[in-house]
């Protein structure tokens, strides 16, 4: 009677490769992850130096989110894993993982900076005099007063800007890295079922695009009363 | 060094012509739908809108290369001739599709922006929802559309080289790099 089911999507077929794709969305959600973790440190870095008093850190800042977002990340992907020599310190080439992460971080980081400055600027002026005046210096503000403040303000499009990150995540496959599309790859090329491969691989960011989904309105309702 | 350059500008400048033609074609063809698709569901038609949500939640939930995939692996093997695509219109209509959910939110954003006061100004008047749509929202909510839609178009021309990995040799492809033609980085 579910024959026809069977034609279009195998599911036994894809059963056997629950293995795979358990392996790949483990891969994903560490890739993104640890590329999380870089965008929001190089992203908070690049905001702080794009509103700082000196001229040559906000020309940096400016140079790296022009550089960043004017080019696609399959490219920066690719300079950063084939053109990038031996780096230094670490006297080896990076592996494709080294590669896609740091690619992938660096990509976020462009843009949850602007998302952060948006942030740090919608803090109002009294609360940096009031820290000013108890006799806070520059780098006590930031962290006590400032940061948090201006990040909670924007954590919702930071977590859109998250969820663009996983999406991202499946181009680090193109330079090898086994991770969720990879699965799906790899189901492809071994038993030739576009479907089951795609379709199961749709599936599993559908479930992770909902999870954040649900995950940004629930903060959105947490910080709705402080700070709307 | 120049002369690596000068051997693969060929390839480049192909790569560049085909990469403006499927950018163009898609903006055309993504901005057309988006824009009924952010229509309805901007007017809220009953059945129609939530659907088309469901549409724009599902796309902007998965990777743009898993739409292509899907377009150009899956559509074949469904056994319908006409949906058995060539690399080229795979790749217009799958970017096509992808632009449209982008689309489609700024213009929902800029009719729900437009003051109630003046939809029901327009009716109060005597004129009909077309007219009203015609004549009051969507001049006004035009206006609002285009700085935002810059910012998708880029995200567009950065998405097409993507599509370089189904075979199509625009800038980014593999046999189009200097990389690939002289091994040199």
């Amino acid at each position: 009677m579910f024959d026809w089911i069977l034609d279009f999507y195998n599911w036994r077929v894809v059963i056997q490769y629950i293995p795979e794709f358990q392996r790949g969305l483990l891969a994903t959600a560490q890739v993104s992850a640890i590329a999380l973790v870089i965008a929001l440190v190089v992203g908070t870095a690049s905001a702080i130096m794009s509103l700082s008093s000196f001229t040559w850190l906000r020309r940096i800042s400016a140079g790296y989110i022009a550089i960043i977002r004017s080019t696609p990340l399959l490219i920066q992907i690719y300079v950063i894993y084939f053109a990038l020599g031996p780096v230094w310190l670490l006297d080896r080439r990076l592996d494709e993982l080294e590669g896609g992460i740091l690619a992938l971080g660096l990509n976020a980081g462009a843009f949850m900076s602007e998302i952060i400055r948006a942030g740090i600027e919608s803090v109002e002026t009294g609360q940096v005099e009031g820290a000013k005046s108890v006799g806070m210096n520059y780098v006590q503000r930031m962290r006590y007063i400032i940061l948090p403040q201006g990040i909670a303000r924007v954590l919702p499009p930071l977590m859109g800007q998250t969820a663009v990150l996983i999406k991202d995540s499946s181009l680090v496959s193109f330079i090898g890295v086994f991770e969720l599309f990879g699965a799906g790859l790899t189901l492809l090329n071994e038993r030739l079922m576009p479907n089951e491969a795609f379709m199961t691989v749709a599936m599993c960011y559908l479930a992770i695009y909902y999870f954040m989904f649900l995950l940004s309105n629930q903060v959105q309702r947490k910080l709705g009363g402080a700070y709307s | 060094m120049f002369e690596i350059i000068k051997s693969t500008m060929p390839f480049l400048a192909h790569g560049l012509w085909i990469t403006f033609q499927i950018s163009l074609i898609t903006i055309i063809i993504g901005s057309i739908i988006g824009f009924i698709v952010g229509l309805v569901r901007a007017e809220k038609i009953p059945i129609l809108s939530p659907i088309l949500g469901g549409y724009i939640h599902i796309l902007r939930g998965t990777p743009f290369l898993v739409h292509l995939y899907f377009v150009y692996f899956m559509l074949p093997s469904l056994g319908i001739s006409w949906l058995q695509l060539e690399a080229f219109p795979a790749a217009v209509i799958a970017l096509s599709l992808y632009t449209s959910t982008y689309v489609a939110e700024v213009v929902r954003a800029a009719i729900e922006a437009v003051p109630a006061g003046q939809s029901e100004a327009a009716r109060s008047v005597g004129m009909s929802a077309i007219q009203n749509l015609r004549y009051v929202v969507l001049p006004q909510s035009v206006k609002m559309m285009i700085p935002p839609m810059g910012g998708i178009y880029v995200i567009i021309i950065k998405g097409t080289s993507i599509v370089s990995v189904i075979g199509i040799s625009e800038l980014c492809a593999p046999e189009n790099t200097p990389r690939s033609v002289t091994l040199v980085n």
